[in-house]
């Protein structure tokens, strides 16, 4: 039984946890693959910190929770004891920098740390472009997930905003671009 | 036509209830099932939901909207309401009338943490509830979805089983069933052959097709034709312990005629496994996947899973259980579906049984594997 | 006029369920007196077939079969919330909810003010006479400062509600009324002015009678005490008018 690709995320309420895990697996599935999302949600939505959990596979997947992640995705430092029992040998990690400064209980799994508030504020000028920084890392790290083929299945998850303004879409395409090449 | 989409649980509601041609949802916000009511509640003032005469309303509080969903049925149409943990707590005033009376409410129940407020995210300790809830003897109909897509399937179900059946009919999901999202199929119950049971109403019907003389436990109701006219009148408070024992009778009599005709179930794995696996709803779910984990490492296992809790499958269960050498009962909670598994095999199949019990928290397939594999 | 009531020439309502009387409340009750004045504004407006009445928990369900008329009765306190649901279900409907002052200002209390507060398209009809009747004479949110009563044995305390000058400041447009069962031509007036709101789908319309509960207040051996109490003592403290 082939098991499917299995991402968890966590980072303060309001940086966007639930909308990209959301987006992740929504969008795979566009692509024509199996997935599933699951929010880990609570009463402390502002000031605590949110969890979601994604996955992604060939085959139907019954349950949306797991216990090892293939993709451990922080974005704040407090995230990382909170989701710290979803690491197992060969886990890939993705960091946010801007918030996360100390590394030492995670250093052996060699994270990617990228500094995707920094990048969107002070080189994109849009700080909301945050989420597709980070969401352009996570894509080279996911097998069977191509840059393109996301790209299009977020023309169809977006149509909305897109129609409203253009220019957004550009501006996604870049932050998406500028993530994924920041992993190598 | 049939249309797969990623779908939330609550919006998988949402569209089953409008499939099933449900017409009015009374409710209050809770989480983790706030979504049915959002959904809902966007179809009723939109041009389509207008024509179709689409009814919404936000009650004062979980007790206020599952009285208005009395008085829906009452008047004959497809009523529902959607709520979970504290609210499900509240509104067990309103079902028990319901059971009393037999009427058909509906509701989509998502459990959440308990005791008490506890977290808003999952648990499955609301079957006490869901299944015997109030102060009756739990004559209600309870479907335990384990999917997304069976979400929708069981949530236009519940609709044709209440109103066929009269009875309280309830779809017990869960937080993560509620909150995940993935494929779900949506498609018309026309398109698979299946046909929708017109709702009929017990007050002010002057062209009623069903008799409530039968359906409603006698003691309970009076009527009088004057002129060609049928004035029907109700009543839950009777004045004798013997009228009181005469609806119980006439309920359960009801019951124990269509239990046979209602009651699903399903069983997975080997025939030949010696480890019989007892779950439900989402922990069904991850027990197959563990059957299948356990399938790998050479063992054999095999899972039974209630579909509806409430008549509960005891025949096949008994079947199931008297091949196993040893059951497993894993459950997010303590002794609440095992309780039902105990009671169901009590006297009649002798196989130890051992409670994998984690209450308000979830079950992975890795947990299940590593239960099994210890035995 | 049916032939029950015609062999007995009564001076009852025609939707009067002649076979359910004599009717159960006790010697002196107001409610029979309300339930009177409804039904013969039910005649007047020839509504019959389009009634249906809810009835509370309490000494109102003892109207469960008072009428030839559709009727439910419900739990304590929520009838309010039952004839909301079949309104909102069936528009064509006349829905009553028949509640006591305990269902409706206390146990029920918040759905009559939201109900109030939402303008639901129902009537409310709540029958104050100061106690828990049914249930031995306990306090009421009703009951008057100093009255001795089961569970306030050393009088009751300064406060009571006011219902239809509480519903009235939820809602300037409802039609809002406190009758007195002394005064039966008076009441039955306002049952049909409420039921004529009711029909036209003007919104909440909320009645409370003045009603004596003789058991209760101890005085069933003597009328003249329980009409000064009616009079004297409950409508000083509730007047009697429109609001």
């Amino acid at each position: 039984m082939k098991e499917p690709f299995k991402i968890v995320i966590c980072g303060e309420g309001g940086q966007g946890v639930l909308s990209i895990a959301k987006i992740i697996a929504h969008s795979a599935w566009l692509q024509g693959k199996q997935a599933v999302y699951v929010p880990y949600f609570s009463t402390e939505k502002r000031g605590g910190v949110s969890i979601a959990f994604a996955q992604i596979g060939d085959e139907p997947i019954p349950y949306p929770r797991f216990t090892k992640a293939d993709l451990w995705v922080v974005m704040s430092q407090r995230a990382i004891p909170r989701i710290a029992e979803y690491l197992q040998d060969g886990t890939k990690i993705v960091a946010n920098s801007f918030l996360v400064k100390d590394f030492s209980a995670i250093e052996k799994w060699k994270p990617y740390a990228i500094d995707a508030a920094g990048i969107a504020k002070n080189r994109l000028k849009k700080p909301r472009t945050f989420n597709m920084i980070i969401l352009g890392a996570m894509l080279k790290l996911i097998p069977g997930m191509s840059k393109e083929s996301f790209s299009q299945s977020l023309e169809k998850t977006f149509k909305d905003k897109y129609e409203k303004d253009p220019s957004l879409k550009e501006l996604n395409e870049k932050a998406l671009t500028i993530g994924y090449d920041l992993i190598s | 036509m049939a249309e797969k989409k990623f779908l939330m649980g609550n919006e998988a509601l949402g569209r089953a209830a409008l499939a099933a041609g449900a017409k009015a949802l009374f409710g209050y916000p809770i989480t983790p099932t706030s979504e049915v009511l959002h959904f809902w509640s966007k179809e009723a003032c939109g041009p389509k939901g207008k024509e179709r005469g689409l009814i919404f309303l936000q009650a004062e509080d979980e007790i206020g909207a599952s009285f208005m969903l009395i008085g829906g049925v009452l008047a004959g149409t497809k009523s529902f309401t959607a709520t979970g943990g504290p609210g499900h707590v509240l509104m067990q005033d309103a079902f028990s009338m319901a059971e009393a009376m037999r009427l058909p409410v509906v509701a989509y129940l998502n459990q959440r943490g308990g005791p008490s407020t506890s977290t808003v995210i999952y648990s499955q300790s609301e079957v006490n509830l869901a299944c015997f809830g109030g102060n009756g003897n739990g004559y209600r109909i309870v479907y335990a979805p384990s999917n997304l897509q069976e979400m929708y399937d069981y949530g236009i179900k519940v609709f044709n089983t209440a109103w066929k059946y009269r009875f309280p009919t309830f779809l017990l999901g869960d937080g993560y069933l509620a909150k995940m999202m993935g494929e779900v199929e949506i498609y018309d119950p026309k398109e698979k052959g299946i046909a929708m049971i017109d709702p009929e109403a017990y007050m002010l019907e002057k062209k009623r097709v069903r008799p409530l003389e039968g359906l409603v436990p006698s003691p309970e109701l009076e009527i009088r034709r004057e002129d060609g006219v049928e004035y029907a009148c109700f009543r839950n408070c009777l004045n004798y312990e013997e009228e009181t024992l005469k609806v119980n009778l006439e309920i359960k009599e009801a019951w124990d005629a269509v239990a046979a005709e209602i009651v699903e179930h399903e069983v997975v794995g080997d025939p030949d496994a010696e480890v019989l696996i007892v779950a439900f709803g989402i922990v069904a779910a991850s027990a197959k996947t563990a059957i299948k984990m356990l399938a790998e490492k050479g063992i054999k296992a095999r899972l039974f899973r209630p579909i509806t809790l409430r008549p509960f499958p005891d025949e096949a269960m008994r079947q199931a259980a008297a091949k196993a050498k040893r059951i497993v009962v894993a459950e997010s909670a303590i002794n609440q579906l095992a309780r039902f598994v105990k009671d169901c095999l009590y006297g009649r199949v002798n196989v130890p049984l051992t409670e994998y019990a984690r209450p308000s928290i979830g079950i992975t397939p890795s947990e299940i594997v590593d239960v099994v594999a210890k035995l | 006029m049916n032939a029950a009531h015609a062999e007995h020439n009564l001076a009852f309502p025609e939707c009067v369920r002649i076979e359910s009387k004599p009717h159960l409340f006790c010697p002196g009750c107001g409610h029979p007196e309300a339930l009177k004045a409804l039904g013969f504004a039910i005649d007047e407006l020839g509504i019959q077939k389009k009634v249906a009445l809810g009835v509370d928990i309490g000494c109102s369900l003892l109207a469960w079969d008072y009428f030839n008329l559709d009727t439910i009765e419900t739990h304590h306190g929520r009838t309010i919330p039952v004839m909301v649901g079949m309104k909102r279900a069936n528009p064509d409907a006349l829905t009553i909810a028949y509640v006591g002052d305990g269902g409706a200002y206390a146990i029920g209390s918040g759905h009559l003010l939201n109900a109030a507060e939402r303008d639901e398209n129902i009537m409310v009809i709540v029958i104050n006479n100061a106690v828990y009747a049914m249930t031995g004479g306990q306090e009421a949110p009703t009951t008057l400062p100093g009255m001795i009563v089961d569970t306030a044995p050393c009088g009751a305390d300064e406060y009571f509600i006011k219902g239809p000058q509480l519903v009235r400041e939820i809602n300037p447009t409802a039609f809002v009324a406190r009758g007195i069962t002394s005064r039966q031509l008076e009441l039955r007036k306002l049952m049909k002015d409420a039921l004529k709101f009711h029909m036209e789908g003007r919104g909440f319309v909320f009645v409370e009678v003045l009603s004596p509960c003789t058991l209760n207040w101890k005085t069933m051996d003597n009328p003249h005490k329980t009409f000064d109490f009616l009079e004297r003592v409950l409508a000083r403290a509730y007047p009697v008018g429109r609001f």
